[in-house]
């Protein structure tokens, strides 16, 4: 990292810190503007699409009986899977003290609240009647209708929606002393807008102490729903009887899984937008190695859990459920299951060696492919169950349209749309957390989890 | 509806068990009525409902700024409840179908059998029910049409005329002499009075069906005398042999026969007639058979002599006068089968009581046609089948006076100029004859050609004028049924279009030209009441047949002596067999083709029906196309698979079409269906599929002048490509999950006997309804009676308004029937298979896994057991139908019925005018699937309720149960130990699809039974009695 030892201190002091996290929002250039274009350009392909199949008909979609769900469903588990990342590093490593979070966690949040946002249109998008979506919803109805509690679609209205609040909550919170940080730099408007966000923080101890005190609280609060709302996701598919669906092992599984491709993309975006804001003294190595290690840890669960999947098939001797399992790893689509084993399974065993925990180019070319095996994991989940399940007179094979891939495709534009917008309005490193790390560090004269960088 | 009629006997006066009452329709025949006052009537009955000022205007009627209730309302017409009329239809397939029509506000809205005179039996076949589309269809020809008589460039080469110019020119081509009417079937009333007219007109009339049975009759005239064609009766066989025919799809009387196929195998009543198919190809008939001997298309005849010869052998019978003993050995060899199986089937028809043989139909019609029929005939006589089961003559008359021969006669005779004037009224020669006979390059010939047709077909295309008439449902009509019984069909609304009736067009001409006084009647309607009047000897005795539908052959009988009707071209009793040089024509070297018809299309005429082409076949389950069966040997060799595009090629011509695979046909043949390939004909059928006729030399069997569909020889050749093949059944393997099951027969006896459970007991103990309710409803389906034929497919299309989708939206599989008819093909010990036919549908799960995963309740359980779908609730997220094992709910991608839809258009008017009131036409996103006729069993309940008491068993038939010809589908409330569906459902063969699952299906599947051995545990124990139900 040559070039970025040249932008910025190796050891920065307070003052840095406030300047160099800062700086990405004072200069938006010219490179930011053609990314967002394209960003934006993907938004207009999504709605676009979105707004073509509402007018006529789902049936522009590719899903088809028997595959009812299809990219939809799958691009929804994907983004759902995505958002935990954000909660895990910010909230569960906040409770076991992980000192490497410190200057990650704002940035996962971040894409935490970005992914559910996406993840929230498909349900949307997958509805036949999208404007009676409110159906799902408790409601006080003249009819007396309230949504059944018994679907799993209904708990995945609560269980997403209550991550998309706490999430949205706990990442405020933790941006409220950078609010005064920024409201102090702003000037004019921004001033106003800042300092509304900041709540009039003005850093006395009283404050600092509730403030420690909720964020402690918001993490215990959100920490079971990192478990949670995977685990409803998943039982949209467990609480069916669908072979390939009704399986026990599902919430783990799923968790792993969302954890894993939630690592991975924080991965994949923190590599590139270090290198962007010359962030390198502050977002270093050392979190990248152990973030891929996180990833290899879940890798193998989710390895395991395939594993398990087929055995369990194997082994509960029901012909059904073999053949379903059999279809999957043979017939029509072997080649996602495959692609699936090979990103998700053969690929991260690579990060056992530390060269490649560290190498940021080949690390950010893995969670690609790690990217990628999530999302073809649950293609395959969904597809190739449906497909090929208990009456062979229905069976039949499912195509994406053309709709489905631009809306596939758009919905990483509104992602990537947030979080650049994001990421040129707020600091994507949280600067009080980063101030508090550095006075400790020069407190105890370098010492704790830096000292390994600096070798 | 009927409880604002606020007349109180009005209410219930209408309902189908009074329709056939007198007191129905008090006014329809007022006292000095004459038919237009009764037509005029029904004009009024159509203005009343339905706006018939602006529907004559052929534009989509504004109903909206018509809903005014009526001040004072016509008399025994409740709004909202349907009259029930008896009707024929006299041209809808092989045979004339008599039905119950349901009118409401001036429409028809659907069809029933009308089983009083045996026309159609207990059934209604899916083509007899399309033709409800047909009357309805959009392609329609809505007023007279002429060729532009200007040659100026530029100019239209088609403009419509009004009726005065149209009937001129039809008295004008009558006028100049020397023309030809050419009808198809047609019997009875219809059938004399052509005759008449054409004799004093001096016009040549001629009545040709493509698939007529002219062989049929003369053959089996020659062994067993009697005129016109047989009767077959298979309900007290024990022991049935069929030589080729397709009789429960598309031969004869298909209904009445299934009907009858299915009570000579109720196993219930401990009786099983093992079926032995004689044949290339399983047909839809073949694949219900307990055994397949391979024979070539076309030597099915000649093993049937070899047969007869065995049979009289083993009985000790001379064979009839005049037929020669012929050896096993000396046809095997010919026929590609061994003399071994020969001579077994000889031995086992010989042993059994009361065994019948089933002569081969039109897709085994060679150039020895009528020899091929005596064959059998004379098979039957050594069987002693004559009397019994085959009544010689006994069929509903043919109806035609010529063949394929006469048609090339009358081919020469236009080439040559002879013909100056051709009339065709009611066929379709330009698409039903081989091209290679040249028909269409003929009328060049002919200088005026007239078509009197409602369709605009191929033949009208080439035609000068085109005057279209009446469908059956708006027509005065009889025809005349087996066994002497007479039908008689009334108009039943306004006609849709601007057309008139075939007759009132002739007798138009006939006053036109100074003769119509001879007659006696200044219309047709007049006529055929004086007719019938004369021949019953009283106007009550005709009030009644109006009523009832027709006569029967001893009231008609009864009055007016021996007229036997017009049309018989009978021939004297038997003597002449003509068998002497009879044997297997030598199968063609190569690839032998078989053409056949279908269940769906029949001559073609099904074509442009959306349900029809939507309908998939029993065999291949492929909708909107054609195809090429072929055995998976011949498909290896060829190095093509399903859906791969092969060219085939015969002396007269190519086609290409795509492969599908079939275990069930000759490794040595190619099967292609007839039906499609049509030029015109409407949006459905135009330009669809191919033509196999396009294959076939125009050569006729001697012996009776019939085409030979069979004996061509063809090359197969890979294009390399691929072809578009829509088949909308996953696999035919079940994979011996809990889904079909075939039992021996003996074991079915065995379990039968030893069986009995107290089936109301689990009802209720599963509490799948609510234990409050009378009701849990439930059904039986019987896979041992099911043929596959698709009778309820259409059925439930026409009652429940499920929208079509076109070929585009099928290949994606999303074709909206409630029902699937899945083949699936169990195999047998031996490595054999048996087809076995499912009606899959909603099965009313007790504990249906569709319910919960629900999130809005769209779908939940009603206290009466159903499974209920509430489309104004439901927000399409398809999780229902993910979470149905059956995958039987079915999901609106689109609003089919949106006008930008194009030809797919699911109602186009005035398609939209049959849609079912009591049903909703559902929109984009909302699921569906079967309500087991939810509104019919409200009905049932109001009336009850009215009544005080609770719904009767058998007072609620679902839409699909009323048509099925063999009874295989049964109806009613579980929680009723005498209803007949509890005491089916007790049956040992008794099983519910996938029930391991749990879901406490409302239906209980009947074990196909067979006289094949299935493997062990195929069948079943599995699951228990106590659990299955």
């Amino acid at each position: 990292m040559a070039t970025a030892e040249a932008k910025v201190p190796a050891h920065p002091t307070l003052a840095d810190a406030n300047r160099d996290i800062t700086r990405p929002i004072a200069m938006p250039e010219k490179r930011f503007y053609l990314v967002l274009g394209v960003a934006a350009a993907g938004l207009a392909l999504m709605f676009g699409a979105w707004f073509y199949q509402i007018g006529a008909g789902i049936g522009v979609a590719g899903i088809t009986h028997p595959v009812f769900w299809g990219v939809y469903i799958t691009t929804f588990v994907f983004w759902v899977g995505i958002a935990h990342s954000g909660t895990l590093i910010s909230a569960i490593l906040y409770l076991f003290r992980s000192g490497w979070r410190t200057t990650i966690n704002r940035t996962a949040e971040a894409m935490t609240i970005f992914a559910v946002m996406t993840a929230g249109l498909f349900p949307l998008i997958h509805l036949g009647r999208v404007w009676y979506f409110y159906y799902l919803m408790p409601y006080p109805s003249q009819r007396q209708i309230w949504p059944d509690f018994r679907s799993p679609l209904v708990m995945d209205v609560f269980a997403v929606s209550t991550y998309l609040t706490i999430s949205a909550l706990f990442w405020y919170t933790g941006l409220i002393p950078d609010f005064a940080i920024l409201r102090d730099r702003a000037k004019g408007w921004m001033y106003k807008i800042y300092g509304a966000f900041s709540l009039g923080w003005q850093g006395t101890v009283s404050e600092w102490r509730h403030y420690r005190r909720i964020y402690l609280y918001m993490a215990g609060i959100a920490t079971p729903l990192v478990l949670s709302v995977h685990s409803v996701v998943s039982w949209d598919f467990a609480l069916s009887i669908v072979p390939g669906w009704h399986s026990t092992i599902f919430a783990p599984y799923f968790v792993a899984g969302a954890i894993f491709s939630g690592v991975a993309l924080v991965i994949t975006i923190m590599i590139p937008l270090r290198w962007a804001f010359g962030l390198e003294a502050y977002i270093t190595e050392n979190h990248f190695e152990n973030m891929a290690k996180l990833v290899l840890l879940t890798s193998l669960i989710v390895g395991f859990s395939y594993a398990t999947e087929f055995f369990v098939a194997y082994y509960s001797a029901d012909p059904i459920e073999i053949e379903s399992f059999r279809w999957r790893a043979l017939e029509a689509y072997a080649l996602p299951f495959w692609v699936m084993v090979f990103c998700n399974v053969v690929v991260p065993q690579a990060l056992w060696f530390k060269k490649m925990r560290t190498t940021l180019p080949a690390l950010f070319a893995l969670t690609i492919f790690v990217n990628i095996g999530m999302w073809y994991e649950r293609f395959v989940i969904i597809v190739t169950s449906l497909a090929h399940e208990y009456e062979p007179g229905g069976w039949g094979l499912y195509t994406p349209s053309w709709v489905e891939m631009s809306i596939l495709i758009g919905s990483f534009c509104w992602f990537f749309f947030w979080f650049l917008l994001f990421s040129r309005s707020l600091p994507v490193i949280s600067i009080a957390e980063v101030k508090e790390h550095l006075a400790h560090e020069h407190a105890n004269g370098h010492g704790n989890e830096h000292g390994e960088d600096d070798e | 509806m009927s409880l604002l009629n606020g007349n109180g006997d009005g209410g219930c006066g209408c309902q189908d068990a009074c329709s056939v009452g007198s007191q129905a329709r008090p006014e329809a025949e007022p006292e000095n009525a004459n038919g237009t006052s009764r037509r005029r009537f029904l004009q009024v009955l159509g203005a009343s409902g339905a706006g018939a000022a602006t529907m004559a205007a052929c534009g989509p009627p504004d109903f909206a700024d018509k809903l005014i209730p009526r001040l004072v309302e016509e008399e025994g017409i409740t709004p909202g409840v349907s009259d029930t009329y008896a009707t024929v239809l006299p041209d809808a397939g092989p045979e004339p179908v008599t039905v119950h029509a349901q009118v409401r506000d001036g429409r028809v809205l659907g069809l029933s059998p009308n089983d009083r005179f045996g026309g159609g039996a207990s059934g209604l076949s899916s083509l007899s029910h399309s033709t409800l589309q047909d009357l309805y269809d959009p392609d329609r020809v809505s007023q007279p049409i002429r060729r532009n008589p200007s040659q100026e460039e530029g100019a239209p080469p088609l403009q419509y005329a009004n009726w005065d110019d149209a009937t001129a020119a039809l008295t004008d081509a009558v006028r100049v002499g020397g023309a030809v009417l050419l009808t198809g079937r047609v019997t009875g009333t219809a059938a004399r009075f052509i005759a008449e007219w054409a004799r004093l007109m001096g016009v040549e009339h001629m009545a040709w069906e493509p698939f007529g049975n002219g062989a049929l009759a003369a053959g089996t005239g020659d062994v067993s005398g009697g005129a016109g064609v047989p009767r077959f009766d298979l309900s007290g066989a024990d022991r049935i042999a069929c030589f080729g025919a397709d009789f429960l799809g598309t031969w004869l009387a298909p209904t009445q026969m299934s009907a009858d196929f299915g009570s000579a195998r109720d196993v219930e009543a401990h009786r099983h007639a093992k079926f032995t198919f004689v044949g290339p190809r399983l047909s839809l008939t073949g694949a219900n058979a307990d055994e397949w001997i391979q024979a070539h298309g076309g030597s099915e005849g000649a093993v049937a002599l070899a047969v007869a010869g065995v049979v009289a052998a083993a009985r000790g019978v001379a064979l009839p006068a005049g037929v020669p003993v012929v050896a096993p050995e000396s046809v095997a060899d010919a026929a590609g089968v061994s003399a071994e199986q020969i001579r077994a089937l000889g031995d086992e028809l010989a042993a059994a009581e009361s065994p019948v043989a089933i002569p081969p139909g039109l897709e085994s019609q060679g150039a020895d046609a009528r020899q091929a029929q005596a064959a059998v005939a004379a098979l039957n006589e050594v069987l002693g089948a004559v009397g019994r089961s085959v009544f010689p003559g006994g069929g509903a008359p043919e109806g035609t006076t010529a063949g394929f021969a006469d048609m090339q006669a009358l081919i020469g005779r236009m080439r040559g100029g002879q013909v100056r004037s051709l009339i065709v009224a009611g066929c379709n020669p330009a698409y039903a004859l081989p091209a290679s006979a040249g028909f269409v390059e003929a009328l060049a010939g002919v200088s005026n050609t007239i078509a009197i047709t409602p369709h605009f077909d191929e033949t009208a295309t080439a035609s000068g004028w085109v005057l279209p008439c009446h469908h059956a449902l708006e027509s005065w009509c009889d025809a005349e049924l087996a066994d002497g019984a007479m039908a008689l069909g009334q108009p039943l609304m306004h006609p849709v279009f601007d057309t008139r009736q075939r007759e009132d067009l002739l007798l138009d001409v006939a006053n036109a030209v100074g003769q119509g006084a001879a007659f006696g009647a200044a219309d047709y309607a007049t006529l055929l009441r004086n007719a019938w009047t004369e021949r019953l000897g009283s106007d009550d005795a005709w009030l009644d047949a109006l009523r009832l539908g027709g006569a029967s052959a001893a009231a008609w009988a009864g009055a007016g002596g021996d007229d036997a009707g017009a049309g018989d071209d009978g021939q004297a009793a038997g003597g002449g067999a003509g068998l002497d040089d009879y044997a297997p024509s030598a199968s063609p070297s190569g690839t032998q083709l078989v053409v056949y018809p279908t269940a769906q299309f029949y001559d073609g005429r099904g074509a442009n029906r959306s349900w029809m082409q939507e309908q998939p076949d029993a065999i291949t389950k492929a909708v909107w196309n054609s195809w090429v069966e072929m055995h998976p040997d011949m498909a290896d060799e060829l190095g093509v698979e399903r859906g791969d595009l092969v060219r085939v090629t015969s002396e007269a011509g190519e086609i290409e079409a795509p492969v599908y695979v079939y275990r069930g046909i000759r490794p040595d043949t190619v099967a292609i269906p007839l039906g499609q390939g049509h030029t015109e004909y409407g949006r459905h059928a135009r330009g669809r599929g191919v033509n196999p006729l396009d294959l076939l030399a125009p050569t006729a069997d001697p012996g009776s002048g019939a085409l030979a569909y069979a004996g061509t020889a063809v090359t197969v050749t890979p294009t390399g490509e691929r072809g578009r093949l829509v088949i909308t059944q996953g696999s035919t393997d079940d994979q011996d999950r809990e889904i079909v099951h075939a039992m021996n027969v003996e074991d079915a006896f065995h379990e039968i006997e030893a069986h009995d459970i107290d089936l109301v007991e689990l009802v209720e103990a599963a509490w799948d309804s609510d234990p409050n309710s009378p009701y849990r409803w439930g059904m039986v389906i019987d896979l041992n009676s099911c043929t596959g034929c698709g009778a309820c497919v259409t059925s439930c299309y026409s009652e429940n308004n499920i929208p079509t989708v076109g070929e585009d939206q099928a290949a994606l599989r999303r074709e909206m029937s409630w029902m699937r008819i899945h083949r699936f093909e169990e195999e047998t010990e031996d490595g054999d298979f048996q087809t076995v036919q499912q009606p899959m549908l909603c099965q009313h799960c007790g504990d249906a896994p569709c319910e919960p995963v629900c999130p809005v309740y769209a779908t939940y359980h009603s206290p009466e057991g159903l499974n209920v779908q509430v489309y104004n609730r439901c927000v399409g997220t398809r999780y229902c139908a993910n979470n149905c094992p059956y995958k039987v709910r079915r999901f609106n991608w689109f609003n089919y019925d949106a006008p930008g839809r194009g030809d797919d258009q699911a109602f186009p008017w005035p398609l939209n005018l049959q849609l079912n009131p009591d049903i909703t036409v559902r929109e984009v996103g909302v699921m569906e699937k079967c309500t087991m006729c939810v509104h019919r069993i409200n009905k049932a309940k109001i009336d009850a309720k009215e009544e005080g008491r609770t719904v009767a068993d058998g007072e609620v038939t679902t839409a699909c149960q009323s048509s099925c010809p063999s009874n295989a589908i049964t109806f009613g409330n579980l929680k009723d130990p005498e209803s007949e569906v509890s005491r089916k459902a007790k049956s040992a063969r008794g099983y519910h699809a996938l029930g391991e699952l749990g879901v406490r299906p409302a239906i209980t599947y009947l074990e196909d039974v067979t006289h094949r051995h299935m493997p062990a545990g195929g069948h079943g124990e599995a699951g228990g009695d106590e659990e299955a139900h």
